[in-house]
């Protein structure tokens, strides 16, 4: 049985066993390299893009790709429905429709408003009135 | 109503005051300029949240008629006023139709497309995003519409709906799944 010698010199592990690739320069072993990764487009990514606190996700795969690609079609669909303007003939409508302008009531707030009574409420009102004094003369009464 | 510095609300604020003033004293013609200043993003809103052109109309026309009758009680910013005007108008609406309408069932859902791979049409997909929309919460499809559609900032929506910046987030994450989940199969 043959047992390798991990502390023997200038050869780093099964890197180095292989024969074909040398060590990094500087010394470092390749299983200690730190290799970039493509960007994951996470969802929480794709919400960040929408919110425009991110850039666009790229090299997205998979699901996240279908994402994306589905979020860029609507985002065109939003754009245009955010170049929407109100019809011409609205704002003209809207003019016409305003109470007229010799009546104060109309933009007064209503504790400016006069107060207009009928005489068959007065009439009520009164009655209403006394009838709660009746009331409340014999309730004192007891 | 769009995303402007601090700075400039203040001086648009100044100008809306200024309007009204005139108004309040006799000069109803003015209030023309307040209409055109604010009726393009409060008719978007209205009509993403409706899904329908003509409602938005009039729903427009309700809120500037009650905001002219009400103008000597703007306190603030008009645009914030006028908008809560537009936004419960719209809410309103909306509890009297869920009242007199179906709602939009499992069956109307854009599942199960013959051909998921064919074109995309323009026109189907717009009909498809309203469907999609009027299946989301009211407070979902406003934030939705607020975010994607108005493009607003978060913090101007969260002045506008008195809520936290958060809140929001939340909403609209969560119209997004949704509305993903309910569209994705055919337009991904």
């Amino acid at each position: 049985m043959k047992l390798d010698d991990m502390y023997e010199p200038n050869r780093r592990g099964d890197a180095a066993r292989e024969g074909g690739r040398q060590p990094a320069e500087g010394g470092a072993p390749l299983a200690d390299r730190e290799v970039p990764l493509a960007p994951v487009a996470t969802f929480d990514h794709i919400h960040r893009w929408l919110d425009g606190e991110a850039p666009e996700p790229s090299g997205a795969r998979g699901d996240t790709a279908r994402s994306v690609e589905f979020w860029r079609r609507l985002e065109e669909e939003t754009e245009r429905r955010r170049r929407v303007v109100t019809p011409p003939y609205v704002a003209s409508r809207i003019m016409a429709a305003l109470p007229e302008p010799g009546s104060t009531t109309a933009v007064a707030p209503w504790w400016k408003k006069d107060v207009q009574l009928s005489p068959a409420t007065i009439v009520a009102l009164a009655l209403g009135a006394f009838s709660l004094g009746v009331l409340a003369m014999r309730f004192m009464a007891r | 109503m769009k995303s402007t510095a601090p700075a400039d609300q203040v001086a648009q604020a100044d100008a809306d005051q200024a309007i009204i003033a005139r108004v309040l004293a006799g000069e109803r013609d003015a209030f023309s300029i307040l209409i055109h200043r604010y009726s393009d993003p409060l008719f978007r809103h209205a009509l993403g949240m409706t899904g329908s052109p003509d409602v938005a109309e009039d729903i427009l026309q309700m809120s500037f008629i009650k905001a002219y009758s009400h103008l000597a009680e703007v306190r603030g910013r008009f645009d914030a006023w006028v908008f809560r005007i537009v936004a419960n108008g719209c809410k309103d609406w909306l509890k009297n139709i869920r009242r007199t309408h179906l709602s939009y069932d499992e069956d109307d859902q854009p599942t199960g497309y013959a051909n998921p791979e064919e074109e995309l049409d323009l026109s189907e997909l717009r009909s498809d995003l309203d469907r999609a929309l009027q299946t989301l919460p009211v407070s979902l499809r406003e934030a939705f519409i607020m975010k994607h559609v108005e493009g607003r900032s978060y913090e101007e929506m969260a002045d506008l709906l008195s809520t936290t910046v958060g809140a929001l987030k939340m909403r609209v994450h969560r119209a997004r799944e949704a509305l993903q989940a309910l569209l994705e199969e055919k337009y991904a």
